[in-house]
């Protein structure tokens, strides 16, 4: 599995913490200055000074007195008015979209599970969006447009829980929505996924490797696919792994023939819990370095080791104890190969794995493997090992220094290249129950649908409910695309900002060529690099929805824990732009004619 | 508005409905079928419809109707080409960040969007079969990327009924994808052992160049049957590939040790549909179609007509030469007299110009003929230039698929010679790579002995460099067998004629000592390169043993 950002919710939260007061108090410093200049050019500057105080000792009261109670029957009337608004429409969509998603999902995908999981998490995202948006967006507008917003203000109500009270009712009823969503997401992959083989008796035959009575075979065709079959004497076995599974092969004495009985897919749905380490490489020399080398591929992620050489790459563990391992390490790897000759096309490329004490230098003998390439490879180092003088080494004693242990792999073959990054090596320490992982990844759909709610009930304060909508749609777009909004403004992509694409565009122009010197760039770059800084500036004050995919779809479907961690650092940037939109919310309704 | 003018407001809206829906129902009748007594009855339809049958331009007539399809265009509103666009990007990213199953679900979509857009299913399928299966180590995997491509651009000749583009292209990746890579020695055995694949097609049919040819011959079939154009090929290639892929097919079994009656009937079956390919009329871009077997012909009748008209006009060239030469510049006139091997190279290219200039045309002969002998001399001269000028379009055309060369390699391989000596240079080189050194070398002289007889009744095969280089790299194998045996290479060699073929190329043989010629050090393309096949294809799976 692709990752590239790992969460480490200690080491984050007290920077994010600070980050979060510094631009917190910039924020209300700027909006004190701005508000008290438009109160100075309306009422003069002492009266303007004075109402500005008035509002933020007011605001400090307001929210202090906060009550719940309040905040309840104003989140009731906003569950009410969703109901009247046909929230459930929403349901329906889903219920059609999942009763036709069987026509457009291919089965016979090389890895199903992950092709339905994500449709599923991505459907129920878009929806969940734009449920948040258009319940949001447009209550509050409807309100002042009917005047029934001035039967409320005549009540005892505080505009924070006006304001609290919209985003807990539909934030309610989002989550409700989201549950049967839920239920019935994972009812559909299960279902459409669920699938069996029969054994083809007359393909069974004796296994050369598998000693007496062993046989090998095949099994039907089923979802697109076929496994191969390994027998033991007693019949029983199991399939292959293929497309991301595999079946349990049990047999029984039907006349004078023997029946297979095939399992339901195994390992399609799992929530394996890694533990990484650091990777650092060595060259063809044997000299340390942050990566391999590049074999040429466009895509950087990976770097490459050369076969046959000194070249290396090491990942340091920590915190390995044996009460976490008793079993000693169970290793994962995902090893990719890139061939510089064609070399034995009927052989994978061997390699070898050792186990190394980062002190003392005390390592295992040579563990050899073959490189399975785009397949997890499973490998587990035994508690007691061999060192190269054949001595016997006690893992955690010997090869384990403080909790800390290394493993490095190299290739063997010459003229051969192995590819790693970091996370295509780790323990799998244990295994989460997959229906957990799916809560999380639901929690993670929850917590981007609450900021939707938030930032549209914010916006809906001040605009209108179509503007409202658009505003928020706005914040959806520049989340979606903050990594991309951050290459275009620090130069990764190629092309220029949005008025020198534009030009392109218009002369139709390669990206990659140099704009012709003159006044037309000069201008043109400049006003993109203004865009560009006002973009940026955006993008990093706003939620940041791209990495949303890789923290908890892509876990899921790819069958990796999402770790309390990454739930905590996305439960914490919810709450605080939450915190944020709520904020901004209130002042706006308060600073409002009509909730004075 | 008072009600009598609402009404009449009405009246006049619902006359003018009736009335337009008159043209309408003129041009948009929908066409209906219906069979009685076996005859296709019912009607053609409006004006559109029948437009629509006329140029093949209805869903139905491209192809299969697929109701994803269509949903997915109409929940697009209209925004297919950007939601293609979009797709087509995110599959660039997928492949690029090598996420293989985000890739096949966005061809998926792309497909449903777009799947009358021949170009979409030939470069997705293209993108499956040749440059992700090459992602994947093992040749297992590697093989099920391949068909994926192969099914996948089946699957686009449902919806794109009778496109010959793509009924080819078919042909061409079960063809040459499967029988060409690398691993073509292992894709062959998956391919054969493909039951999901092959479904009841009979064992002996399941090899990749028989049902590459099977694709070939309906691509043929729409073109012939009804009328579909070829794109983006000529139609000499085009219609080459059936008989190619039966000699590919020919080559492969004997390449793989199935010699005998099997490979003779193969090899005569490849005869019979090079000789059918020969009789095919083919277009031009001279805007006359062509039979590449009437080269012959051609070239017969067009001396027959010289012959004629130099006997008509007996010495007339010559004496229009030699009145040339007389006419000539004092300068070309001093190029011209003085030995070819005294010129300088600017004064070669001269003299090569003057020579041109010299030979009259049939028609300048003819016109100098009497008025009695005239009209036949003209029309002689116009048969000897119009067939001379015929001879030497198919002569290019011929040149294009090397057309000469298979019809003369198919013939000659049939001969028991030929079979015997494929057969034993295929044993001799499987012993040699099993160390059996003795057995070798014997399968080796046998086989040599055979090529010697084949080249005595066919000495025409030392002029084909194919022949030639592919004679070499057995003549280099045996030269390693007698290494290993400590035997000086043989002189006079049995095969020393095509050394000296050899020799003549530009990529001569190098010599080892003064007297002796050692293939081994041939240097230059090999026969697999001059027919554009890798070098990493034709090489063995296991390496011969290294020398001592």
């Amino acid at each position: 599995m692709v990752v590239t950002q790992l969460y480490d919710l200690a080491s984050w939260l007290p920077g994010a913490i600070a980050y979060f007061f510094e631009l917190g108090a910039a924020l209300a410093l700027a909006a004190i200055v701005i508000s008290f200049l438009i109160s100075a050019f309306r009422y003069g500057p002492l009266a303007g000074g004075d109402i500005v105080f008035r509002v933020a000792t007011t605001a400090v009261a307001d929210l202090a007195r906060t009550s719940p109670r309040r905040v309840w029957a104003m989140a009731r009337l906003a569950m009410h008015e969703s109901l009247r608004r046909n929230v459930l429409v929403a349901l329906a969509v889903f219920v059609v979209l999942l009763l036709f998603a069987g026509w457009f999902l291919d089965d016979t995908s090389p890895d199903p599970s992950t092709l339905y999981l994500t449709f599923v998490l991505s459907a129920t995202t878009w929806l969940a969006w734009a449920l948040g948006v258009f319940l949001s967006a447009f209550s509050l507008p409807a309100d002042f447009k009917t005047r029934t917003i001035y039967t409320v203000v005549t009540k005892p109500v505080r505009p924070g829980e006006i304001v609290l009270g919209r985003i807990l009712g539909f934030t309610i009823i989002g989550s409700a929505l989201l549950v049967i969503m839920g239920v019935m997401s994972y009812v559909f992959a299960s279902r459409l996924l669920d699938h069996s083989h029969s054994v083809e008796v007359a393909s069974l035959q004796p296994d050369a490797e598998g000693g007496n009575g062993a046989l090998v075979g095949r099994t039907s065709s089923s979802h697109g696919h076929r496994h191969e079959v390994r027998l033991d004497a007693d019949g029983s076995g199991k399939t292959d792994l293929k497309n991301g599974h595999w079946h349990e092969i049990t047999a029984r004495a039907d006349g004078d023939k023997t029946a297979y009985t095939l399992s339901e897919p195994r390992g399609m749905f799992v929530a394996r819990v890694p533990v990484y380490g650091e990777l650092r490489f060595k060259d063809r020399g044997g000299h340390g370095g942050d990566r391999g080398i590049s074999v040429g591929k466009e895509w950087k992620y990976r770097s490459f080791i050369e076969g046959g050489t000194l070249a290396a790459a090491i990942w340091t563990f920590h915190d390995i104890t044996p009460e976490r391992f008793p079993n000693g390490l169970p290793i994962e790897m995902t090893i990719r190969v890139f061939r510089s000759h064609k070399g034995d096309i009927n052989k994978g490329i061997g390699g070898s794995l050792i186990v190394r004490n980062p002190r003392t230098g005390r390592s295992s003998v040579d563990i050899p493997f073959t490189a399975q390439d785009q397949e997890i490879d499973y490998k587990k180092i035994e508690p007691s090992l061999f060192d190269p003088s054949g001595q016997k080494l006690d893992l955690f004693r010997d090869l384990v220094d403080n909790g800390n242990v290394e493993i490095q792999i190299t290739c063997l073959a010459r003229g051969q290249y192995f590819g790693m990054a970091m996370p295509d090596l780790y323990l799998r320490a244990a295994d989460a129950s997959f229906q957990a992982n799916y809560a999380k990844a639901f929690f993670g759909v929850w917590l981007t649908m609450v900021l939707v709610i938030s930032f549209a009930v914010m916006f809906s304060t001040f605009l209108s409910g179509p503007v409202a909508m658009l505003a928020t749609v706005a914040i959806l777009v520049i989340g979606c695309f903050t990594e991309d909004i951050y290459d275009l403004a620090n130069g990764i992509t190629q092309g220029g900002g949005p008025f020198e694409s534009l030009v392109r565009i218009v002369k139709q122009q390669n990206m990659v060529i140099e704009m012709e010197e003159g006044l037309t760039k000069t201008v043109v770059q400049s006003i993109d690099a203004a865009m560009l800084f006002l973009m940026k500036g955006l993008a990093g004050l706003l939620p940041d929805f791209s990495k949303f995919d890789e923290a908890f779809v892509n876990h899921l479907a790819k069958g990796f824990d999402i770790s309390p961690d990454t739930v905590g650092v996305w439960g914490l940037r919810g709450l605080a732009y939450l915190c944020v939109a709520f904020v901004v919310g209130y002042f706006f309704l308060k600073t409002r004619e009509v909730a004075k | 508005m008072n009600r009598r003018r609402s009404l009449w407001h009405k009246v006049a809206y619902a006359t003018a409905i009736v009335v337009l829906l008159l043209p309408l129902s003129y041009l948009s009748q929908p066409r209906t079928t219906a069979l009685h007594g076996g005859e296709s009855v019912g009607s053609p339809g409006g004006k559109l419809a029948q437009l629509r049958d006329e140029y093949g331009l209805s869903q139905a007539d491209l192809g299969e109707l697929d109701p994803t399809s269509e949903a997915l265009k109409l929940v697009t509103l209209g925004m297919r080409g950007p939601a293609a666009n979009i797709l087509w990007q995110k599959a660039n990213e997928y492949k690029k960040t090598e996420d293989w199953m985000g890739f096949s679900a966005a061809l998926e979509q792309i497909i449903r969007l777009q799947p009358n857009f021949i170009n979409v299913w030939r470069f997705q399928a293209w993108n499956l079969s040749y440059n992700i299966s090459v992602e994947f180590d093992d040749y297992h995997d590697r093989y099920d990327w391949v068909m994926k491509g192969i099914n996948f651009i089946i699957g686009g000749t449902n919806y794109n009924k009778n496109e010959p583009r793509l009924l080819y292209d078919v042909g061409w990746f079960i063809a040459q994808k499967i029988g060409r890579a690398d691993e073509h020695l292992q894709y062959r055995r998956l391919f054969r052992e493909d039951d999901d694949f092959n479904g009841s097609r009979k064992p002996s049919d399941r090899d990749n160049w028989l049902v590459g040819r099977e694709w070939f011959l309906k691509a043929q079939e729409a073109v012939d049957k009804l009328g579909m154009p070829i794109k983006g090929i000529t139609p000499l290639v085009f219609h080459s590939y059936p008989s190619m892929a039966l000699i590919d097919y020919t080559e492969a079994i004997e390449d793989e040790g199935t010699f005998g009656e099997v490979a003779k009937n193969a090899w005569r079956k490849s005869q019979q549909s090079w000789q059918e390919f020969g009789d095919r009329e083919i277009p031009t871009t001279y805007n006359i179609p062509i039979r590449l077997n009437d080269y012959e012909r051609t070239e017969e009748r067009a001396h027959e007509s010289v012959a004629a008209l130099d006997e008509l006009l007996p010495g007339m060239r010559d004496k229009i030469r030699q009145e040339r030469i007389e006419a000539l510049s004092p300068e070309d006139r001093q190029i011209w007299d003085t030995p070819d091997g005294d010129r300088t190279a600017e004064q070669k290219n001269r003299a090569a110009q003057i020579e041109a200039t010299l030979k009259p045309s049939y028609l300048e002969i003819a016109q100098r003929a009497d008025t009695a002998k005239q009209l036949e001399a003209l029309r002689l001269a116009d048969a000897a230039t119009h067939d001379e000028w015929l001879a030497g379009v198919i002569d290019r055309y011929r040149d294009i698929v090397n057309f000469k060369y298979w019809r003369l390699h198919c013939q000659v391989e049939q001969t028991p010679e030929a079979l015997a000596a494929r057969k034993a240079i295929y044993e001799g080189s499987h012993a040699f790579r099993n160390s059996d050194l003795n057995a070798a070398k014997k399968q080796y002289d046998e086989g040599l002995a055979n090529w010697r007889a084949v080249l005595d009744a066919y000495p025409e095969l030392l002029k084909e460099t194919i022949v030639v280089d592919e004679l070499v790299d057995v003549i280099k194998e045996y030269t390693a067998i007698l290494d290993q045996h400590d035997i000086e290479f043989p002189e006079p060699f049995v095969l020393q004629d095509v050394i000296d073929e050899k020799n003549k190329s530009p990529y001569p043989l190098t010599p080892k000592t003064e007297k002796q010629t050692s293939p081994a050090d041939v240097t230059g393309p090999s026969a697999e390169a001059d027919r554009g096949i890798k070098k990493s294809d034709a090489q063995p799976e296991t390496e011969p043993p290294a020398k001592p």
